[in-house]
């Protein structure tokens, strides 16, 4: 601001400087030449005054004007030498005096719009540079937004795959509370209407409509915790079966070390026998897991009463013949006895007084929907053995 | 006056089983009503009888639990048999604390939840009567006039009338008159009678 108002005034007294010098350039040049020419010579004021106009701009033109008008009347319309003009020159002195100050209006008119073109030319280039510069901010930010978008997507979606990937590890074989909720909301269904039916039944004059109605809602209410199996069942086994090809045995290490913990704990040994030449086989890696998980778990909780052997698990792969691999589970726990090995697979039989009851029945449906079987067996030695069959890649090919 | 017929009012909000319990009240012989929540029931018109409240703990936005604190603030006196699921055992602890009267699991076995229907009705009609026999005898000991309450005080504390009229400044007569109005009143047949009045009140005031 300060700077920029010292310039103006810089300006301005040049402006005004650059008339005053014209004018007194053009009156040497006037006197240098008045003598080799007859007449007053006044056409160098006229120059002077179209410069000053023309690149001082109006006020110095004005000035050149009334300054070159004195001096004429001063040095070249008798009386010289004095202000006054006689009545014989006067006409010629006036036309001079007009012709001056038309030429300096005309000229500045034609400046002044010039001028503003300019500036306006000016500003709408600064303008459109400073839209253009804005755009080109406003479009780095959205690459860069864009970018972090993506990024936080890929974040999300891993972190997803990751989340889903934990809980069906952990639902499976343990009770979730909200499972066991949805299964008992129509079990109770079912108890209280079965309960109001024998009611009625039993008054002293039985009410057949009302006893009817109740059992159908037990029926119904049958039916919906049937449903709520199935959609679980459906939920776990049938989710994304994403098949891939799967090194058995790298999957069977892994789990085995996330289960050394528990092993550990309740003293269990965990014993790998993996044949070093097993074909890759084709299934969905998660839902096996989550089946040797299953076995793992279900062999140490069996071992844990036992306490005049070791406590021992063994896991052991091989490869069969017609493109198959086979998966055995081997304890040395409690085992088998008729009642049990009848109905493991059934859902909802447990023995357990945490247990649900669904492992089992879950792991079966799981290697049965990849074309294998899982069965199990008693060990004469005591102990219980759980085995899986899956078809190997070249099993499949063929 | 006989007896307003007592009624069991169930909240569940499943309809299978709101519907079940509905009918194992229904038949032998109770009066139910049904409601799909605690906001349901809060906004519903409720008979002056005996009544009972069958109740699930969990439920989206309500829950049992308030439900029964918003009936403790609100002062409705209402006994409450809790139904919860597997596991609820804090809640149970809570519950019983804010004194529900009985807690079943489901699956609810149809005869344990009549048989704590019957005992929750009996106890909520001895209840009311109470507080009936209370109001009544509220009535008549508040018809009393200021001197009189004062006579009641010191009679009941086991004061002789000379002692009362010592420690009132007034003849012996005129307690003796005093006193007289006060069994009238009251309608007490004996002074046994009247110190058991007296005791009612202050033990049901103070509940
Ligand atoms: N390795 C085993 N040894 C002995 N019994 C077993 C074994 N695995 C499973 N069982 C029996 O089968 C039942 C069902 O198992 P499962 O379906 O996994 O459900 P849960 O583990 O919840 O009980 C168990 O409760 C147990 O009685
Ligand atoms: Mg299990």
């Amino acid at each position: 601001m300060q700077i920029s108002t010292a310039a103006t005034a810089k300006r301005t007294l040049f402006r005004y400087g650059l008339a005053i010098g014209l004018i007194f350039l053009a009156l040497l040049v006037s006197l240098a030449l008045q003598n080799s020419f007859g007449n007053p010579f006044w056409f160098f004021f006229s120059a002077a005054v179209i410069l000053s106009t023309w690149f001082g701009g109006a006020g110095p033109g004005w000035l050149a004007v009334i300054c070159s008008t004195l001096a004429v009347m001063y040095y070249f319309t008798p009386p010289l030498r004095s202000l006054a003009v006689t009545p014989h020159d006067l006409p010629y002195f006036v036309t001079f005096v007009a012709c001056e100050m038309g030429v300096t209006q005309l000229i500045s008119w034609r400046k002044r719009s010039e001028d503003s073109i300019r500036q306006a030319r000016d500003e709408l280039e600064v303008r459109v540079a400073e839209r253009t510069a804005e755009l080109k901010n406003a479009n780095d930010a959205l690459v860069r937004q864009m970018a972090e978008q993506r990024r936080t997507e890929e974040t999300l979606q891993a972190t997803r795959a990751e989340l889903a990937r934990a809980a069906r590890i952990t639902t499976i074989g343990e009770l979730t509370a909200s499972i066991a909720h949805e299964v008992n909301q129509p079990l109770a269904a079912v108890v209280a209407n079965a309960d109001a039916c024998v009611a009625w039944l039993s008054r002293k004059m039985p009410d057949l409509a009302e006893a009817r109605s109740a059992a159908e809602r037990a029926t119904q209410g049958a039916t919906r915790a049937a449903e709520v199996i199935a959609r679980i069942r459906s939920l776990i086994t049938k989710a994304t079966p994403e098949k891939s090809r799967v090194p058995l045995n790298r999957v069977i290490e892994q789990i085995a070390a996330l289960a050394e913990g528990q092993a550990e704990r309740n003293h269990v040994a965990i014993k790998l026998e993996l044949s070093p030449d097993l074909p890759i086989v084709l299934c969905d890696s998660i839902q096996l897991q989550q089946v040797i998980l299953n076995l793992i778990v279900n062999g140490i909780e069996a071992t844990t009463s036992v306490t005049d052997r070791p406590r021992m698990l063994t896991l052991r792969t091989e490869a069969e013949d017609k493109g198959q691999v086979r998966v055995s589970v081997r304890d040395s726990g409690v085992g088998l006895n008729e009642e049990v090995m009848g109905r493991l697979f059934e859902p909802f039989f447990t023995t357990r007084p945490k247990g649900m009851g669904m492992g089992l029945s879950i792991s079966r449906s799981i290697i049965e929907a990849h074309g294998g079987r899982l069965w199990a067996e008693s060990n004469t030695s005591g102990g219980a053995t759980f085995q899986f069959t899956l078809p190997s890649e070249d099993g499949l090919t063929a | 006056m006989k007896e307003p017929e007592p009624v069991v009012f169930v909240i569940d909000d499943d309809r299978m089983i709101r519907d079940g319990l509905q009918s194992l009240i229904r038949s032998v012989g109770l009066r139910v009503e049904t409601f799909a929540s605690a906001q349901e029931f809060l906004v519903a018109k409720r008979p002056d009888a005996p009544a009972c409240l069958v109740l699930d703990v969990r439920m989206p936005e309500l829950s049992g639990l308030d439900l029964q604190l918003k009936l403790r603030d609100g002062g409705i006196p209402i006994p409450i048999i809790f139904i919860t699921g597997h596991g609820d055992i804090p809640m149970s602890v809570r519950a019983m604390k804010e004194g529900a009267h009985e807690f079943l699991t489901k699956p609810v076995r149809g005869q344990d939840l009549l048989d704590a229907v019957q005992k929750a009705l009996a106890s909520d009609r001895t209840l009311r009567q109470e507080r009936k026999e209370a109001n009544e005898i509220r009535g008549r000991f508040e018809s009393l006039t200021p001197r009189e309450k004062e006579v009641l005080e010191l009679v009941v504390a086991g004061l002789l009338n000379k002692q009362i009229a010592a420690q009132l400044g007034m003849s012996e007569l005129t307690v003796k008159t005093h006193r007289a109005h006060v069994m009238e009143k009251t309608q007490a047949e004996s002074l046994a009678h009247l110190v058991r009045m007296s005791e009612k009140l202050k033990s049901v005031s103070r509940k």
